[in-house]
């Protein structure tokens, strides 16, 4: 199901159970580390970010995606080339905003949640929103900040996982935007 | 068609009991708890050829009036025990079996769920105030306790 970098062009499959025990472990860690949900949400980005910074590079050297040339050409690339890539499925693009500065990731199956069942004591947890961080920070190393989130999730009883992509602004100068 | 379902731990605390007519409660835990004798005598009588063929589907542990009580055990020692209404002659061993396999997936996936920590009862939401979410593993049990009733 996912995949991972063999410093070539080829990638090496792994064991799903896996990925998925892995970051539940890491899930379940934070919670136990942190005393509220908001907490937790908010250092899952963070390591999603910092995750997507270096991601980027690793995606452009294996990819060999060119220069996009406006919002919903990228929509395409994280969609069908690189959810493919890391995580082995194909997010559907839907709900474009008028303006098309917004748009809907949505995700049938999410490899993430697959032996999850929310305990009612974290409603508020948002168990994948590492995702949001990765995107985010991905996308900021290719100058555009982007806002990511999710407003459906199958663990709170929704059909299916949407996340929401909204475009900031295009970030000018190159200049690494101090986060952290 | 069964009438009671129980995941037994290693250590033979129930992790999981549940059963259909809820006033008989007492009784079908009486018989689960009979049946761990059962089941430990059947695991070391063919201990070892149980391990090589990596057979986990005990049988039919005992027979009672009305009952008839079967056994499996997983190789980390935790144990799967379903009461069945003797008057259910269509149920074949081998439907039993598949039960039991069937049974056995749901546990794994519930020790796969992050939240869940290994030894706690299984318990969906709701009783003693503990919360481990189960609702899967819950709604499979339902499920084979409904079907031709």
């Amino acid at each position: 199901m996912s995949r991972q970098a063999n410093r070539g062009t080829e990638s090496k499959k792994m064991s799903s159970e896996l990925f998925t025990l892995t970051y539940g472990a890491l899930v379940t860690q934070l919670c136990k580390d942190y005393e509220n949900d908001e907490d937790v949400n908010k250092q899952l980005d963070k390591m999603g970010y910092n995750i997507g910074v270096r991601l980027i590079e690793d995606f452009l050297a294996r990819s060999n995606v060119g220069r996009c040339h406006d919002f919903r050409e990228t929509a395409d690339v994280i969609a069908k080339v690189a959810f493919k890539m890391y995580l082995g499925i194909t997010p559907s693009i839907t709900n474009w905003s008028p303006a098309g500065d917004e748009f809907s990731l949505i995700l049938e199956n999410n490899p993430l949640v697959d032996f999850v069942e929310l305990p009612d004591n974290h409603s508020s947890l948002i168990y994948s929103n590492l995702l949001c961080g990765v995107l985010r920070g991905a996308l900021e190393m290719v100058q555009m900040a982007v806002e990511a989130k999710f407003v459906q999730d199958t663990l709170k009883g929704d059909g299916v996982t949407e996340i929401r992509m909204r475009f900031i602004r295009r970030i000018e100068d190159n200049l690494p935007a101090g986060e952290e | 068609m069964a009438v009671c379902v129980a995941v037994i731990a290693k250590e033979n605390y129930p992790l999981y009991i549940r059963s259909t007519p809820t006033e008989n409660e007492l009784k079908f835990h009486y018989m689960v708890h009979t049946s761990l004798d059962v089941v430990d005598e059947k695991v070391s009588a063919m201990g070892k050829a149980l391990v090589d063929q990596r057979e986990l589907y005990l049988g039919l542990l005992y027979p009672t009036e009305d009952y008839k009580v079967y056994g499996y055990v997983t190789n980390s020692k935790v144990k799967f025990v379903m009461v069945v209404d003797s008057s259910n002659t269509a149920l074949r061993d081998n439907e039993i079996r598949s039960m039991f396999r069937k049974l056995h997936n749901s546990y794994t996936d519930v020790m796969c769920n992050p939240f869940y920590n290994p030894g706690d009862r299984i318990q969906s939401s709701g009783n003693l105030g503990i919360s481990l979410s189960c609702r899967a593993f819950d709604t499979m049990v339902t499920s084979m306790m409904i079907q031709v009733c």
